[in-house]
């Protein structure tokens, strides 16, 4: 019994954790439809940056936060600005961009950094109890930032000028732009925010977990399975299936067993798909 | 504008065929190239990385010497190196590529996939290749030029398991490794190891690409072992099983049979308070003065920061001795010459001391280095050190 | 997006230059075998075989515009069913090789059945979750399929009766493997150019003008798995092992890079994509742990240049330059001629 509730906290706290990496992920590909390879560079990139802002410069830590937002953020919108923009409409060829990115970022943060992990370790310490159960603090405040990032994000999409642009743009760019929304200037920010989401993650969970020059490569994977799970151009869709996504890592390797677990994972995830084919709340189908 | 992309494919071509002429071509001057095999990037960098260091020290301290005397030349040695992902792939391509640049003996590869896919390659090229990795067949009679770079835990498992055992008491232990061979090949062996000595040992493996093991955590802590052992899984999951272990209220002993990466762990765990009670295995007496020498050899003559995986310490061994055989021998061509002279040395190095040939046994062939390996413990929170212990040789 | 199929030129189900430019190609290979004994011309060549029969597979699951990472998934199918094969008894090329074709294809019908609902980055999803589950499910069966450890010690092929361990032989059977790919992939590409254009371009209007649209899916799906199933024998001949690690998803990514860096317009795209980064990968490997973001600066550097991939910045380049061959001051002539030729 204690398993089963044990478990189900995890779950609350890997589905927070998944979202907070999925937000990232599904503006760039919900807006723009580029398959960000790089999203798990940036989240590792962020992560480093913060380590280096804490250990070499001596920053408070949500200094070194908001550091690693700006360095990711503006790494973002430059790469869009100047590279992806040319091919924008090229998904696979835009796909080719990030994957190159990625290779270069990793190899960039391993020439640097080093192949061993840093220590980098989150500033709030101490661990909720109640008998067996147990809540590590850090994971509240991932908890929180993700409810307000996901807030955060709805807010932008959905309630500014900013957000119906993007979205304006994204349906239908040509006349988006006899509106007179500029794609030049929107989509670079529309990137960079995205990367910079990924980078806070990076900053705030990295010191949780573990940093490493490949730590992006397995973000990159949830991101992706939780953001299609979820259905294109959903942040409510990511952030449902992330749920789902933890709760059943959560249970099925506890139940089970790593492998077992994940095997259960994958194809808890091909039976949704197969159910509903565009995703649990998606509605339009963005070809390869 | 396609003229632009046309060219790398020319280029390629041309050095292609470049490659065939001084692969196949004399040396004007005498060279011994040796070849560093591995993975360079991606998760297992840091034993790749290692491996290479390993070569560039050797190679270095040859030089300095004034190079290799072999026969009646003086020969300089250098270094190629090859990033082989940690695929069987990667490493017979990487055999490949070496062999056709004139590298006739390789230090590596690191794991056991790489091994499997690099040893038929080393076969027919006739390289000789001191090769890592834990798989029960990782050398064999069939591979004549293929030697080991240090036991597996058959060797080293038993003495550390028994003094941890006397120190916290266990009777059953929960051993966790990742999903891959890397996992497979050392966990199996320490629950056999644990089970010998009367502890119950139960086997627990972990998706590859975890990255919050507080799940897997929960159901090592369902069967309430005594004590946790990390096996061989990557310091920096490790490091993060130590610390979610804590948080979920584990208060036992853990332990990391093993493999190098100890102060990484301290650092991803948070602290030597939040291990507490640790035990593990170092390849070499890391506490040495003699062996830690090696570090300040690195910086004196390469002028960089040494690699931090202590694996170096050992797999630097390997490739002084290989060289040392092919003084021994007098040629750099005759790599079974070279192998005869090989496993007539004894195992001797100035930082590392004293060991012995092995492997008959497990493997059917004595090609296996075993050298004086170290077992740190922490208790309560402080750290007791690495002591040496000494390999009985066979 | 895709370059636009010259339908008009010729009739639809004919091969044109550039099938039998690749067909001319593989059957080329088959001498290199014989023509060299360098190793390492083997090794590169070997590679490059393989890799261009997995970017096939890719290929023609491009032309109906989806995007597959179970490649790799077809590939270790295909790759262990030969190898239990030769591991009890039965060595004889003629069998185990279309074994690789059929046991992949097989399991490719019910599996195209349920995932070919699917579209877009759905798909995508969904192919890279079956690699995944195949991974799991060989590290969870460890009686069969050796688990982690993979298989190895195997018995060599053998071609009635001829051991065809050599060096030689093994490059050789992997040339004839995909000669055998790319014949394969000329016929079904070039058969049902039309209906995967049609696919391609508007599925739903594809199917309002009659096309049994999921006929045509399953089967590029099918045969995709049946060529992938070839690529994993050859890999697994070449290696002498089936080894986990060489089909997960660095793998999907790369066959997938092939093809796009090779230009998923066209047939050639495979075999250039894979012939050139395979060779460059193998001249970076010697660059330490630089070697990947060498690799991806390699790789940003040629998509940004080659527009529709190396084979489609050749074509345009090769459409303009005979556009501007074309006396520059007739246009009048130039214009005529076009509207004759219905504006193709």
């Amino acid at each position: 019994m204690h398993e089963f509730l044990t478990a189900g906290i995890i779950g609350i706290s890997l589905g927070a954790q998944y979202a907070l990496l999925a937000l990232g992920f599904t503006l760039i590909f919900g807006i723009l439809g580029v398959i960000n390879f790089a999203h798990g560079g940036f989240y590792a990139l962020g992560g480093y940056v913060a380590y280096a802002a804490v250990s070499q410069f001596g920053l408070p830590f949500p200094l070194a936060v908001l550091a690693a937002v700006i360095v990711t953020a503006a790494l973002g919108a430059l790469y869009e600005r100047f590279l992806i923009e040319r091919l924008v409409d090229d998904h696979l060829a835009t796909m080719m961009l990030t994957l190159g990115l990625y290779l270069v970022i990793s190899t960039g943060l391993l020439a640097v950094f080093g192949p061993q992990s840093p220590e980098f370790s989150f500033p709030v310490k101490g661990t909720l109890r109640a008998g067996t159960l147990y809540l590590p603090l850090e994971n509240l405040v991932v908890l929180a930032v993700c409810a307000a990032a996901i807030g955060g994000l709805w807010l932008l999409i959905y309630r500014t000028d900013f957000g119906r642009a993007l979205r304006a743009l994204a349906d239908d760019r040509k006349v988006a732009m006899t509106q007179g929304m500029r794609p030049g200037l929107l989509f670079p920010l529309a990137f960079g925010l995205a990367t910079g989401l990924a980078g806070l993650t990076g900053a705030l969970v990295t010191p949780i977990l573990a940093l490493s020059p490949s730590a992006g490569d397995p973000v990159l994977v949830t991101s992706f399975l939780t953001v299609i799970l979820g259905g294109l151009g959903s942040i409510a869709g990511a952030v449902v299936a992330a749920i789902i996504v933890g709760f059943v890592e959560a249970y099925a390797s506890v139940y089970l067993g790593g492998s077992a677990g994940a095997l259960i994972l994958f194809v808890t995830v091909l039976v949704i798909l197969l159910a509903r084919p565009t995703g649990l709340f998606g509605r339009e189908i963005r070809g390869a | 504008m396609v003229r632009i992309a046309k060219r790398p494919l020319a280029a390629c071509v041309v050095a292609l065929g470049l490659a065939f002429t001084t692969g196949a071509g004399a040396q004007t001057s005498c060279e011994i190239k040796i070849g560093a095999l591995g993975p360079m990037s991606g998760p297992a960098a840091q034993w790749g990385l290692a491996m290479l260091g390993a070569a560039e020290l050797a190679a270095a301290e040859a030089n300095a010497r004034g190079g290799l005397q072999v026969g009646n030349q003086r020969c300089t040695v250098s270094v190629l190196s090859y990033d082989t992902r940690y695929t069987a792939e990667g490493a017979a391509a990487g055999v490949n590529n070496l062999a056709s640049q004139g590298v006739r003996f390789i230090i590596g590869p690191v794991g056991s996939p790489e091994v499997t896919g690099a040893k038929p390659v080393v076969t027919r090229h006739r390289l000789l290749m001191f090769a890592n990795s834990y798989a029960k067949n990782a050398i064999g009679p069939q591979w004549p030029l293929v030697f080991h770079l240090g036991p597996g835990p058959s060797e080293w498992a038993a003495p550390i398991v028994r003094i941890a055992q006397q120190q916290f008491g266990m009777r059953s232990v929960a051993v966790v490794a990742p999903n891959d061979q890397g996992g497979t090949d050392i966990a199996t062996v320490n629950a056999e190891v644990y089970r010998r000595h009367g502890i119950t040992a139960t086997e627990e493996y972990y998706q590859r690409g975890t990255t919050n093991f507080a799940p897997i955590v929960t159901r090592l802590l369902a069967s309430r072992p005594d004590a946790v052992d990390t096996a061989s899984s990557p310091p920096g999951d490790a490091g993060l099983i130590v610390r979610q272990l804590r948080q979920a209220g584990f208060t036992g002993p853990i332990g990391r049979l093993g493999g190098p990466g100890t102060d990484e762990i301290i650092r991803v765990a948070g602290g030597i308070d939040v291990l507490r009670n640790f035990y593990w295995y170092e390849v070499v007496p890391t506490e040495d003065p003699r062996v830690r020498a090696i570090s300040d050899e690195y910086r004196r003559l390469l002028n960089k920061e040494p690699p931090e995986n202590t694996n170096m310490w050992l797999w630097v061994v390997g490739a002084r001795m290989t060289l040392r055989a092919i003084e021994r021998a007098g040629t750099a061509t005759d790599t079974q010459r070279v192998a005869a002279a090989l496993r007539e040395l004894p195992v001797e190095d100035p930082n590392v001391g004293r060991g012995s040939w092995t492997g008959q046994s497990f493997f059917g062939i004595n090609q296996e280095l075993s050298l004086p390996f170290g077992m740190g413990m922490i208790v309560d929170g402080r750290n007791l050190g690495v002591r040496r212990i000494e390999v009985s040789p066979q | 997006m895709a370059p636009e199929p010259n339908l008009a030129a010729r009739s639809p189900s004919r091969w044109g230059a550039q099938e039998w430019v690749a067909v001319a190609i593989f059957v080329a290979a088959l001498a290199v075998p014989y023509a060299t004994e360098d190793l390492l011309v083997h090794s590169i060549v070997n590679r490059v075989l393989i890799g261009a029969m997995a970017a096939f597979s890719v290929f023609i699951m491009l032309r109906m515009d989806l995007l597959s990472f179970a490649t790799p998934a077809f590939m270790a199918l295909g790759g262990y069913s030969a190898v239990l094969l030769a591991m009890n008894g039965v060595t004889e090329v003629l069998l185990i090789v279309p074994a690789s074709f059929i046991v992949p294809a097989l399991v490719a019908l019910p599996l195209g059945a349920l995932v070919l609902r699917l579209r877009g980055v759905y798909f995508v999803l969904v192919t890279f979750v079956l690699t995944e589950i195949l991974q799991l499910i060989v590290f969870l069966t460890p009686g069969l399929t050796g688990g982690s450890d993979g298989l190895a010690g195997f018995p060599a092929p053998t071609l009635l009766g001829r051991d065809l361990s050599d060096a030689q032989s093994v490059l050789a059977l992997a040339a004839a493997m995909a000669l055998l790919a790319v014949v394969i992939t000329a016929a079904l590409t070039a058969h049902f150019r039309q209906h995967f254009a049609a696919i391609e371009e508007n599925e739903v209007l594809a199917e309002s003008l009659g096309l049994v649209v999921w006929r045509y899916k399953a089967m590029g799906f099918v045969v995709a798995a049946g060529i992938a199933g070839m690529a994993g024998f050859a890999l697994g001949n070449m290696l002498l092992t089936v080894h986990p690690t060489s089909f997960g998803a660095q793998q999907a990514v790369d066959t997938i890079v092939y093809t796009i860096v090779g230009g998923r317009g066209s047939i050639l795209g495979p075999v250039v994509g894979a012939s050139l980064l395979v060779t460059a990968a193998d001249f970076l490997g010697n660059q330490g742990q630089y070697a990947q973001g060498l690799f991806g600066l390699l790789l940003i550097f040629v998509t940004l240049v080659a527009r529709g991939g190396i084979t489609g910045a050749v074509v345009t380049l090769a459409r303009r330059l005979r556009d501007a061959r074309r006396t520059p001051d007739a246009p009048a002539a130039a214009a005529s001629e076009a509207a004759a030729r219905g504006g193709a």
